[in-house]
């Protein structure tokens, strides 16, 4: 048996890949750690760890514009965070890149400070008018390609928000 | 120092094929009145990422040096990216800081600990192997250079004169996604 995460962690990265995203951000969160791991271990994507989630973005933006694709990986804090970053990358420089958040703060969760994050996020995104989808399953994980494309036709950030079901659940 | 003075080294020195990411404001308009003939993109806003944007082009071209200018305000509004750059261990990126220690544009006010804060220290202290500080065109003159041709990352602090940077009168020709076509257009080695 695989450990927690490690089913999901590979079919998102092999999303990636096959979406011909080369370079990621990220700024961990728990519920991350497999994802991440796996992607420091993707020959192919150039892995950059950030201090900050926006600077992640301005990263993911700079690619674009080098004609790259590129994904920041990051809680939905970071997320919130960078609500001026995505705004900006999305309506002034209308360049493309991919968010994957862990969506904190809803029903899965067992930690109080987390919740004020499931209460605000896809408000603030729509209120950004940035695109956005929530996976709840791994076997879901196929959006993560979808969301890329969706983000090169838009010209846009598209932000995908991953449940834990998504991440850490046995597919059926 | 002038900022017209220590952007006319950088012109006088950049290779053909340098792009140069410029930071917002000052030097900006800094750099435009050089009308260098550098292939360039002006990060504008959001504040504060003129240098992850650098750092995600240099990536994306590893074939081809990233020359970033940029100003005090800007960088000071997220000095984590210091640390983040120089994790990255990235090869063709350089950054020059003009430090006139306020927001010219925004109307001069100071900024935060104005004239008492180190670039060269902070990029030294988050890793980046390489950093030289210019206070006069004499030393601008001699680490531009310095900046450029070494093999790897570098930070070069310029200290300019405070001087009046009004807003433009108008909104320009054209918007940001316009410029960025443009950009990436020539990035592909169209007119």
């Amino acid at each position: 048996m695989s450990e927690p995460g490690t089913e999901s962690a590979e079919r998102i990265v092999r999303a990636l890949v096959a979406a011909k995203v080369e370079i990621a951000t990220s700024l961990p969160d728990s519920w991350l750690t497999p994802l991440i791991a796996r992607i420091e271990a993707e020959p192919s994507i150039r892995h950059i760890r950030v201090t900050r989630e926006d600077d992640g973005a301005g990263i993911c933006a700079g690619a674009s514009l080098g004609g790259k694709r590129a994904v920041l990986v990051c809680q939905n804090a970071g997320v919130l965070l960078s609500a001026n970053a995505l705004a900006g990358y999305a309506h002034h420089h209308q360049l493309p890149f991919l968010v994957l958040a862990v969506y904190r703060g809803s029903h899965e969760d067992t930690f109080y400070y987390q919740m004020y994050k499931g209460r605000v996020t896809e408000p603030v995104l729509r209120g950004l008018g940035i695109p956005h989808h929530v996976v709840d399953r791994v076997e879901d994980a196929g959006v993560v390609g979808d969301a890329v494309r969706e983000s090169q036709l838009a010209r846009s950030p598209v932000v995908v928000l991953l449940r834990r079901a998504a991440l850490f659940g046995e597919p059926s | 120092m002038r900022r017209s003075t220590a952007a006319r080294v950088f012109a006088e020195h950049l290779a053909a094929d340098d792009i140069v990411v410029c930071g917002l404001g000052s030097t900006a308009r800094a750099w435009r009145e050089q009308k260098a003939p550098h292939l360039t993109y002006y990060a504008s806003d959001p504040m504060g990422l003129g240098p992850a944007l650098a750092l995600g082009l240099a990536l994306a071209r590893p074939e081809r040096r990233i020359v970033l200018l940029e100003g005090d305000g800007d960088l000071s509004m997220n000095l984590g990216v210091l640390v983040t750059i120089a994790g990255a261990a990235i090869a063709n990126l350089r950054a020059a800081v003009f430090i006139n220690d306020r927001y010219e544009t925004g109307g001069g006010q100071p900024l935060p600990n104005a004239g008492r804060i180190s670039y060269v220290m902070l990029a030294a202290g988050a890793g980046w192997p390489w950093t030289g500080e210019a206070h006069d065109e004499k030393q601008a003159e001699r680490l531009v250079p310095a900046l450029l041709e070494r093999p790897g990352l570098g930070l070069l602090a310029l200290h300019v004169d405070a001087e009046e940077s009004p807003y433009p009168a108008d909104a320009g020709p054209t918007s940001q996604s316009e410029d960025r076509a443009v950009f990436q257009r020539r990035l592909a080695g169209g007119p």
